[in-house]
């Protein structure tokens, strides 16, 4: 077996590519046994509307909690106000990876307060 | 074992290394800058499954592997001391694609883990390459400590022995992988792949094989007169020189839109149209790129 002839500079370098290296290994062997395959599974968040102006805005959280990623999602909101009125908003996401989540905002130019606010995922691309 | 026979086993002073490393980074910029400004890369590393990430990083780890063994800074370098390299280049590789990516924004502490690993595997993979190149190729031939020659690989001091297969064809697949990576992860791959008559298509496979035999035999490209001397040419070892190259080339490519998932649900002629789309840069790399990176 061939010594190593390193000065300190070259074995902390060492250490330090070896420890990413490790980390990075653990981690993705650890991902790849731990995830089961599951299709991006999407979920639409709404928070407090804001006053912008004229409009209102209403943050949006879209979350994957599947094992794939989804490639241009689409996010619609509905206010639906008395009286059957309807007033509708949507936003595209072009990527939400795999146990992550987008935030984005809708606008609308109705009070939400003054009716029902819902939110959803209409479709999505596999990438 | 070689490691015994440098110049005295002494350790190189702290300095030199420094330099070494400062190369490598340089380097590693150099060769992936274009991969990490490249948006389909950075999807590339959340898209990506956690197996086929393993796999990458293995295939990249191997490369950089058998580049140091054959072409890399230390030609009388015993295995261990590769394996060394190869840990040290890919931690610098790392840390290269993580810092760049964060100034350009592209890493951020609401991201989640496995997002921000891949972003980094992908693109730090790239790097170590380059960071390995880099530290080979951009020094001062002059400057180095280790009392070796400065030319030729592992065994053959002299410098005018053609290297063996085995070094051949790393060296081409490391060739193939700087230059077709750049273009591989784009749309424009699938683009011409499909719109391009396949008469065009077989054009550019006769493209690649022309390139491929120029380079080796008739432009005096530097270093191949080494690789194969004037008495040794004669045309069976002319043509399947040139064939070893392309099909180096065409493997390389293949690999590199598999991963990139340019054959998710394609059809196998359109597989085989983008296989040798990119096998033009694939073939240049493994020529050209070679030739090059070979000391």
């Amino acid at each position: 077996m061939s010594k190593l002839e390193k000065n300190a500079l070259e074995w902390s370098v060492f250490t330090v590519g070896l420890a990413l290296v490790l980390a990075t290994v653990g981690f993705l062997v650890y991902e790849a046994v731990s995830s089961p395959g599951s299709p991006a599974d999407l979920s639409v968040e709404l928070g407090r509307p804001e006053r912008r102006g004229q409009v209102w805005a209403v943050p949006v959280t879209v979350r994957n909690r599947g094992e794939e990623t989804a490639e241009g999602v689409q996010v619609e909101a509905v206010l639906r106000l008395p009286g059957g009125r309807e007033e509708r908003s949507e936003l595209e996401v072009l990527f939400v990876p795999r146990h992550s989540q987008r935030e984005g905002w809708v606008y609308f130019v109705q009070d939400p307060a003054r009716g029902r606010l819902s939110g959803r995922v209409t479709g999505f691309e596999e990438p | 074992m070689s490691g015994q026979s440098r110049a005295g086993g002494r350790k190189r002073p702290a300095r030199q290394s420094l330099q070494e490393y400062a190369r490598g980074v340089v380097g590693g910029l150099l060769f992936s800058l274009p991969l990490i400004y490249t948006m389909e890369v950075w999807w590339a590393g959340f898209i990506a499954r956690p197996s086929h990430l393993l796999l990458y990083f293995g295939a990249g780890f191997l490369l950089l592997f058998g580049y140091n063994r054959y072409a890399g800074l230390h030609e009388d370098a015993s295995w261990w001391e590769v394996a060394f390299e190869a840990v040290e280049e890919m931690g610098l590789g790392f840390l290269v694609a993580a810092g760049t990516l964060w100034l350009l924004g592209r890493l951020n502490a609401g991201m989640p883990s496995e997002e921000i690993l891949g972003k980094i595997v992908v693109e730090g993979v790239m790097a170590a390459i380059g960071v390995s190149v880099g530290a080979a190729q951009l020094g001062n031939a002059g400057g180095k400590g280790n009392g070796g020659s400065n030319q030729g690989m592992k065994g053959e001091e002299n410098g005018e022995e053609p290297p063996g297969l085995a070094a051949q064809l790393v060296l081409a697949a490391c060739g193939a992988v700087l230059f077709a990576s750049n273009i591989a992860p784009t749309e424009e791959i699938l683009m011409i792949a499909v719109e391009t008559s396949p008469w065009k298509i077989l054009g550019l496979a006769l493209l690649s094989l022309v390139l491929g035999g120029v380079i080796l035999f008739q432009s005096d490209f530097r270093g191949s007169q080494r690789q194969t001397p004037d008495d040794s040419r004669n045309s069976f070892t002319v043509a399947s020189r040139i064939t070893a190259n392309y099909a180096v080339a065409l493997v390389t490519s293949a690999l590199i839109l598999w991963f990139f998932g340019r054959f998710d649900g394609m059809s196998v002629g359109t597989c085989v149209a983008q296989t040798v789309v990119l096998g033009v840069a694939g073939s240049l790399g493994a020529s050209a790129g070679r030739l090059l990176l070979q000391r």
